[in-house]
């Protein structure tokens, strides 16, 4: 790359001076040198020519000095790094350049050698600098986009929860820092029933976010319409969501409908873990998988779905991975165990509570370990 | 996570180590373009060294296996321990992507 470069000063033989001495610089396409007679020039160029790398300015000169032009280069252009080139021994003015921000000085007579010297240190400054510049505004970019995932998932999460007169449901999040891709929904269906979805869409950031909005939306227009159940509902939403199949993304979800008539609840599993039913003694079980796969994967498959009945005092949780893959600062995994344990010494009262000392309990686990996924748990507690 | 691969006849077997997820899964991904050519006519991953799979991982795992399919070329995974295999199960992507025992019963499955 050619580094351009402004040269400053108001002696004439100069100009052809340098232009012979830094001829093979020239040659090979390292250096270009523009000039200017006084600071007013120089900032002029400054001004029309934004492809300038650097300056190496003489103080004393008509209209604009150099130590004058040292302090308007920033306006001009921030980013421009300056050399100075100052009489022998003239420390007064070499130490007021490089309080006004010049980056080095040579002295004169010029020693060509030690000012090419000069010219390539400021260089490779200006090289690091201008990375580091590059490296932030991709941070800040990315910062954005984190924060833009982050809003999306948030606005899509309920806030209220629907109750009947023999149940209570309850969900909350935890996002992790990176942005993960969790997301909870209570849907309230004909006949008082309701449906509860919990899932953990596969990648971060705007992509995911968007894909988890769609994966949303799809599911409760799938949950209100449809009256055969969970399995049918995610066959639906598989299909609609393997449709566009390039981004190889995918969700996993949990769907089910609880019908408080009759205490049954019938779930279907999209590649989620299995609901866990916590009993009023404590002692609680995993349900068994549905043999389903994450949606978005596979299109055409068709999903089944189990019942079970909660009895009064039941409570079941849904939870995401960031709850079993909780991980301790030694790296221990607590597993859905963790939950148990929690729930068999300390029996879930109702549906806030339970899933409040579950958020503690993995919080608890994972103590000052970083947190890389969403944690996210759903509950319903028969009463 | 690092990965090592050989090539037997068109069958490329690849294996991974450690933890596959969200801080490694592009790299994974990479890695896993760069042991395949258009010519080879199966991937057998093994994953006997591989601690944890996020759903990062298996994302990856999906593309790759529809860049093979593309390819007319299968993917296979072998010797999944517990935990691993256990991922998969609930997933359901061992209804996607085969999984073997050993990486005999893997190569002798794709070449079948």
């Amino acid at each position: 790359m050619t580094y351009k470069i402004l040269v400053v000063d108001d002696e004439p033989d100069l100009e052809p001076l340098v232009l012979q001495r830094m001829r093979r610089q020239i040659r090979r396409g390292r250096y270009e040198f523009v000039f200017a007679h006084n600071g007013i020039e120089a900032l002029e160029q400054l001004q029309a020519d934004p492809s300038i790398d650097m300056v190496v300015s003489d103080i004393n000169m008509p209209r604009m000095d150099g130590l004058t032009l040292l302090e308007q280069i920033p306006n001009v252009s921030p980013d421009i790094r300056a050399i100075i080139v100052s009489a022998y021994g003239d420390m007064e003015n070499i130490r007021t350049a490089m309080n006004r921000g010049a980056f080095d000085f040579v002295t004169k007579p010029v020693d060509f050698d030690d000012l090419q010297f000069t010219i390539d240190r400021t260089l490779e400054h200006i090289e690091q600098w201008r990375e580091a510049l590059s490296t932030r505004d991709k941070l800040v970019a990315l910062q954005n986009e984190l924060d833009v995932a982050s809003k999306m998932q948030q606005s899509i999460l309920p806030t209220a929860f629907p109750t009947g007169p023999s149940y209570k449901t309850f969900g909350t999040m935890q996002p992790a820092r990176n942005v993960g891709g969790d997301f909870f929904d209570v849907i309230r269906l004909e006949d008082d029933k309701v449906g509860l979805a919990i899932a953990d869409v596969s990648d971060k950031g705007v992509p995911a976010a968007l894909f988890m909005m769609s994966s949303r939306t799809l599911l409760k227009g799938s949950a209100i319409g449809m009256v055969e159940g969970p399995g049918a509902v995610l066959t639906e939403v598989n299909n609609l969501l393997s449709e566009d199949d390039t981004t190889g993304m995918f969700v996993t979800m949990l769907y089910a409908v609880y019908d408080p008539a009759t205490g049954v609840l019938t779930y279907a599993s999209g590649g989620h873990d299995p609901p866990l039913v916590v009993h009023a003694d404590g002692t609680s079980e995993l349900q068994p998988l549905t043999g389903g796969i994450a949606l978005g994967v596979l299109g055409g498959f068709e999903f089944s779905q189990e019942s079970f009945e909660l009895q009064p005092g039941d409570t079941v949780c849904f939870y995401t991975d960031g709850v079993t893959e909780a991980t301790n600062e030694q790296g221990v995994l607590m597993g859905i165990e963790g939950v148990q344990d929690l729930f068999a010494s300390a029996p879930p009262v109702d549906a806030e509570q339970a899933g409040m000392a579950m958020m503690d309990r993995v919080l608890a686990f994972t103590g000052e370990a970083p947190q890389f996924d969403d944690i996210t748990c759903l509950t319903l507690r028969r009463d | 996570m690092a990965i090592s691969a050989e090539r037997e006849g068109g069958t490329v077997i690849a294996r991974a180590d450690g933890r596959i997820d969200g801080s490694n899964a592009s790299e994974f991904q990479a890695d896993l373009q760069g042991v395949i050519e258009d010519s080879d006519k199966a991937l057998i991953l093994d994953f006997e060294s591989v601690s944890y799979i996020s759903s990062a991982g298996l994302r990856v795992l999906l593309l790759t296996a529809k860049t093979l399919e593309g390819n007319g070329a299968k993917l296979a995974l072998c010797s999944l321990s517990e935990p691993i295999r256990e991922v998969f199960r609930i997933s359901g992507f061992d209804n996607i992507i085969p999984i073997h025992d050993s990486q005999a019963e893997a190569s002798a499955a794709v070449s079948g």
